[in-house]
């Protein structure tokens, strides 16, 4: 049993969990929608949520407002996320002794957050599902299939790894923006307003990447993002290529779930496992879709994900459309087709007939203008670069950041644990504004680890190397700031 | 529908028509003239009578006054022309002799060719640099030049051959020589400022009927036409019926196209680049728009419209004959001649028209948008009418919501158009206000009295086809020419080149010819001023002009749709930018108001982002007026505002968000000191923290040295210490 045997290693638990079900004594299995793993004994199951439980009831007599959002054990950390009213996601993960706070509690949340936004963009929320079948075998169902392919991404030989103090230079839950000139901006725009008129009178929404960044949008936010993060994760060249290669690797860690799902869950197809990577592929028209079907029997058409968008409140086809380095997510909104798999085959012909010179043009100039995997490398710096309002951030090229030392990483991993602290204690005074503020460490191995937040703004920064005063350090904090963000970080 | 609304102000009947004459003509029935003649180097209208030659310079703003007049001495004319600075008249006294007489002096000396041998086919004036005067005779050119001392002409050289008719025209400055049985081989030259170009022998092209008989080409059916300073040749095939179209370039004729004809008698105008083609038993014109080697019609054959009588001017259709019962004559009737470029005499009446085309109707006869406002952009005639329909199209075009790639295609015309006039050095000298002209001298009685009988001589008035003492076809000599685009005729022949609309580029011009060209190649008009306003003047549509008279006028009427007018205006941005101008910043303004209402806030910030909408005050304000309801888009703006450097706006709006201690440490920085320190301290009190209060008071202390001696600080110093 591939995952569960490495459960039993890594001491990593993931639950979900309804505080409005399995009230009465006795029928407190069914508060548990999802466990992982999935061997783990129904008692210690149960022992893990009821723990959870009693925290959360708890903490809400001191902070009604607030969720509980850790507690930290001897020998454990809890990180919790109340996903949807009182259905909560609880991490479990297990401490040592050398690696103390080597993960941001934040990060954790965000692994959290975005799992359950994923899903909730594919199935639904899990309330609605709930609602619809209150004997909880459908959500059940889904939740187990989408997280076991989901948490197969943080597979790392037997062990699922989850961020650390090395992904300190990272941020989860943001948008990664590809720079363009104007010119090609416009372009590529273009190329928006006619993915937009695929289907005549009702407008698609569309999202351009080139490579693994995002070039447009015509969403909101909240569901650009996710829907970024799920072409970052399955859908662009890159993920397809490593979809294709870690194929006999997957087969062989997790083939065990999913043959439980397609004994155990009725009614759930493989359409719906839209996270399974082995199953997506792009065919000779150029459109990625999964091929399930052929094992389904259903058609030889591959059906297209439905998708529901939480801040645009609308449920849409996406038809995922690649030439060479560019990948086109074309949402088509479901209302407007009314037959089925016919009218969405009927409106990829439309975006061919129509985009495909516009498409070609635009990944060649884009292409032209492409600085590789290094592009937005600063010489010097390790930074990060986080605009939380927009969800946009950028980074040193991880390959870079890898040069610094662990000493830098470990206090610039706390470094960032202090301020997502400061942060929301400032957040719950005053919720409207925003407060500057700036953290300059010089580190044990004389490196400067930074942080600065300013109008909303948070710019992370480890300088190896460096000088040894704090002018040196704000120094070149204010020549990043107007080189690189238009000053937005040297306002005093 | 477009057509109407545009037509309104010219007082435009509803016939359908795509060209007009403009009533009311120039009148040129004089008593007792012995026919009218065209100089068309000088666009003079020319009535000899008996000791007199009567004149109008149909170029001048009021052809219809009296004719100017010279004396000369009495005698047969078959010709007459002007010399091109006007000191010397010419005058064909018959197939043998020319007399030339000074205008000042009143001298004169004659030409003769020997009687027995040759002819005179006629002559004309060159502004070639070492001739005056070309001498056409059946054995060959001869080239003059004057000697005003005293006063007379030398021989410089002759070219010998045989010639059986020959066509010029002083705006090609080209002249065909027939020759050959047919007359169908033909010789020609090219006397321009720029030197003499000989022009390669060539065979025009005729069908045969039957076996062994062989048709003569006749002078009649061969027409020079000169547009967009390219120089074309018209030849009618009355077999085929057809019209073979000729293009002429320095080293070779080039047969273009064979255009079909629906008349056995047809007559050619050149109005405004185009190429009308009168097919006169039919009564109907057919245009021709060659300027990008396309041969197809521009529109459907319509009938010749008479315009703007005063009787009957609202009925919507006039037959033909009751417009000639209202002026005098038909349309296409017979003594109509066709005058190059753009004239008509009526030789029967004595009128002259001048053709105009009706643009507005062609515009709204074609629903295909980007290439009728091509078509439109290539027009002179009338900048005003030309961008007022422009503009009109494009509205019309959006309101009618075309799709997107349309409406960009039509914008970037418009705009490639705009750069390419630009670059060619902004405004067109040829302005001209064709109908004020003509509206003025609307009182002009119509009832004909005037119109005395040409009948009379008919061998003498300018249609070459009734002349029988001149033998052979010899008259044309009146009816061709219009100095026009002279100088890139040459660069057309010199370089063959091709290039379109190189018109008004002087670039290298001999300057001697770019004053010839200044005064006397205008295009002719009905006769009008001619103005050099530089906005009038173009045709030319400018990126704020399309805002202004497009987009700010659609806007309202979009409401309902803002998606579609957005991505209009994107396209419009790449148009822009493709041409490399500037787009007017209240566009990103309404761009930005446009997202906003349709609650694309996610849009602007990816806009502002990557420049779409470029950074700019009135932008950024914009966005902080937007943001009120979004407050990342206020962001937006205020960062706008710093990037931009307006310190001051950014201080302030810092302010007015709360932002005081951030506005302090950011007017240090920058040395904002034209923010009032009251509305700092105000912001301070208003949170009721004598810390901060005092904070602000002791920063002003020191930033700005006078603030102790300012009613300001008292106050304050006294409510902090009401606080504490």
């Amino acid at each position: 049993m591939g995952l569960s045997s490495a459960a039993t290693g890594d001491g990593v638990q993931l639950c979900v969990f309804d505080l409005q079900r399995g009230q009465q004594e006795g029928q407190e299995l069914d508060k548990i929608l999802y466990f992982y793993p999935a061997d783990c004994p129904i008692l210690l199951q149960l022992s893990v949520i009821g723990l959870c439980e009693g925290i959360v009831t708890f903490t809400r007599i001191f902070s009604p407002e607030e969720d509980c959002e850790v507690i930290e054990s001897e020998k454990h950390s809890h990180v919790f996320y109340q996903a949807e009213t009182d259905i909560w996601m609880v991490l479990v993960v297990e401490k040592n002794k050398e690696n103390e706070l080597t993960w941001r509690c934040g990060a954790l949340q965000g692994i959290l957050k975005e799992a359950h936004s994923l899903f909730a963009m594919f199935h639904g929320p899990i309330r609605t599902l709930l609602h619809k079948q209150p004997s909880a075998e459908l959500a059940r169902g889904h939740l187990r299939t989408f997280l076991t392919d989901y948490l197969s991404d943080f597979n790392v030989g037997k062990k699922l790894q989850f961020p650390t103090y090395r992904d300190s230079l990272k941020e989860r839950g943001t948008v990664q923006m590809l720079t363009v000139s104007r010119e090609v901006a416009l372009d590529v725009q273009s190329l928006a307003t006619v993915l937009g008129s695929c289907l005549g009178n009702v407008t698609c929404q569309s999202l351009v990447l080139f490579e693994d960044l995002l070039v447009s949008t015509t969403l909101p936010p909240d569901d650009t993002l996710n829907l970024y993060t799920y072409a970052v994760l399955r859908l662009t060249p890159r993920a397809l290529y490593s979809n294709a290669s870690s194929w006999s690797y997957l087969r062989k860690g997790t083939s065990v779930s999913a043959g439980q799902t397609s004994s155990s869950s009725n009614g759930t197809t493989a359409g719906e496992r839209p996270l399974l990577r082995e199953k997506l592929s792009k065919g000779k028209d150029g459109f990625v879709a999964a091929d399930f079907t052929a094992t389904e029997a259903r058609c030889a058409v591959p059906s297209t994900p439905i998708l529901w968008f939480q801040q645009a409140d609308e449920c849409m086809h996406l038809c995922i459309y690649q030439h060479k380095s560019l990948t086109i997510l074309l949402l088509v909104p479901a209302s407007s087709v009314i037959n089925g798999e016919e009218g969405i085959t009927h409106v990829k012909k439309a975006m061919l007939e129509n985009a495909s010179q516009k498409i070609v043009t635009v990944e060649q100039k884009l292409t032209r203008g492409w600085g590789g995997e290094n592009a937005y490398h600063v010489s010097g710096y390790r930074y990060l670069l986080v605009d939380p309002e927009r969800r946009v951030s950028r980074a040193s090229p991880p390959g870079k950041v890898t040069t610094l030392a662990k000493d830098s990483l470990l206090a610039l991993n706390m470094l960032r644990q202090e301020v997502d602290l400061e942060k929301s204690r400032y957040k719950r005074g005053d919720p409207c504004h925003d407060k500057d503020f700036e953290v300059c460490i010089r580190t044990k191995n004389n490196a400067w680890v930074i942080a600065k937040i300013s109008q909303g703004r948070e710019l992370y920064m480890a300088l190896e190397k460096g000088g040894e005063t704090l002018l040196y350090a704000s120094t070149a904090v204010e020549k990043f700031s107007n080189r690189y963000c238009e000053g937005a970080f040297s306002t005093d | 529908m477009l057509g109407n609304q545009i037509q309104g102000g010219l007082g435009t009947s509803g016939a359908l028509s795509h060209a007009y004459v403009q009533h009311p003509p120039l009148r040129c029935d004089i008593p007792d003239t012995q026919g009218l003649f065209y100089d068309d180097a000088n666009k003079f209208l020319i009535a000899p009578t008996a000791d007199r030659i009567l004149y109008w310079k149909t170029i001048l703003p009021t052809p219809s006054g009296p004719p100017n007049s010279d004396p000369v001495n009495e005698g047969p004319v078959l010709s007459v022309r002007y010399s091109l600075d006007h000191k010397v008249i010419g005058i064909q006294r018959s197939r043998h002799e020319i007399e030339f007489r000074n205008r000042e002096t009143g001298e004169t000396c004659s030409k003769k060719c020997r009687a027995d041998s040759e002819t005179v086919l006629g002559f004309f004036w060159t502004d070639c640099p070492t001739c005056d005067v070309i001498l056409v005779k059946t054995s060959g050119l001869d080239l003059l030049a004057y000697e005003p001392q005293p006063h007379a002409f030398h021989l410089v050289e002759s070219k010998k051959f045989n010639v059986s008719w020959y066509l010029y025209t002083h705006e090609s400055r080209l002249i065909l020589l027939a020759s050959g049985m047919q007359c169908t081989m033909f010789t020609g030259y090219q006397f321009s400022a720029g030197g003499i170009v000989k022009i390669p022998k060539f065979e025009m092209m005729m069908s045969k009927s039957e076996a062994n008989n062989k048709p003569v080409l006749a002078a009649d059916d061969v027409y020079i036409v000169t547009v967009y300073g390219r120089i074309y040749c018209l030849q009618l095939d009355r077999v085929s019926m057809s019209l073979n179209l000729y293009r002429f370039y320095r080293d070779a004729v080039v047969q273009q196209c064979t255009l079909p004809t629906y008349s056995s008698r047809i007559a050619v105008s050149a109005v405004d680049n185009i190429i009308m083609v009168h097919q006169i038993d039919a009564k109907v014109v057919m245009l021709y728009d060659v300027s990008l080697d396309s041969y197809a019609p521009v529109s459907a054959p319509l009938p010749l419209l008479l315009r703007g009588l005063p009787i009957n001017s609202r009925q919507v259709s006039q037959t033909a004959d009751s417009q000639s019962s209202a002026y005098g004559g038909t349309i296409y009737g017979e003594g109509w001649n066709f005058l190059i470029p753009d004239l008509i005499c009526d030789a029967e009446n004595g009128l002259l028209w001048k053709l105009h085309l009706d643009l507005a109707a062609i515009a709204a006869s074609s629903s295909d948008a980007p290439s009728i406002l091509e078509f439109l952009q290539r027009r002179k005639s009338d900048p005003s009418m030309v961008k007022t329909l422009c503009l009109a199209i494009v509205r019309t075009i959006i309101l009618e919501r075309r799709s997107v790639p349309t409406v960009a295609k039509a914008m970037d015309v418009v705009l490639d158009s705009y750069t390419r006039l630009m670059k060619m050095g902004g405004a067109f000298p040829g302005v001209r206000r064709i109908h004020e002209q003509n509206q003025q001298s609307g009182s002009q009685p119509i009832d004909g009295s005037h119109v005395v009988s040409q009948e009379s001589s008919p061998g003498t008035t300018v249609s070459p086809a009734v002349n029988p003492d001149h033998g052979s076809e010899a008259v044309d000599i009146y009816v061709q020419s219009n100095p026009g685009v002279e100088h890139t005729i040459d660069r057309g022949l010199l370089n063959i080149n091709i290039s379109s609309d190189s018109v008004d580029n002087t670039s290298d011009a001999v300057d001697k010819r770019q004053q010839a060209v200044g005064e006397a190649s205008r295009p002719l008009s009905s006769g009008t001023m001619t103005q050099h306003g530089q906005h009038a003047g173009t045709v030319a549509i400018s990126p704020i002009e399309m805002f202004q008279s497009v987009f700010t006028l659609v806007e309202d009427e979009m409401m309902g749709d803002p998606a579609y007018l957005i991505a209009v205006i994107i396209e419009f941005l790449r148009s822009v930018s493709k041409a490399g101008l500037k787009a007017p910043h209240n566009l990103y303004v309404m761009t930005a108001t446009l997202l906003a209402r349709s609650n694309r806030y996610a849009e602007i910030a990816l806009f502002v982002s990557n420049k779409i909408l470029e950074p700019c005050k009135e932008l950024a304000m914009q966005l902080m007026e937007l943001g009120l309801q979004h407050p990342p888009t206020r962001k937006l703006g205020m960062d706008m505002l710093r990037e931009r450097g307006l310190h001051h706006d950014y201080v302030t709006a810092m302010l007015q968000d709360g932002y005081y201690l951030e506005a302090l440490r950011y007017a240090r920085k920058y040395k904002v000191i034209t923010v009032q320190p009251a509305l700092f301290l105000e912001k301070a009190l208003a949170k009721n923290s004598a810390h901060n209060l005092a904070a602000v008071l002791s920063f002003f202390c020191e930033f700005t040295p006078s603030f102790k001696a300012t009613s300001d600080f008292v106050r304050y110093r006294h409510i902090l210490s009401e606080m504490v």
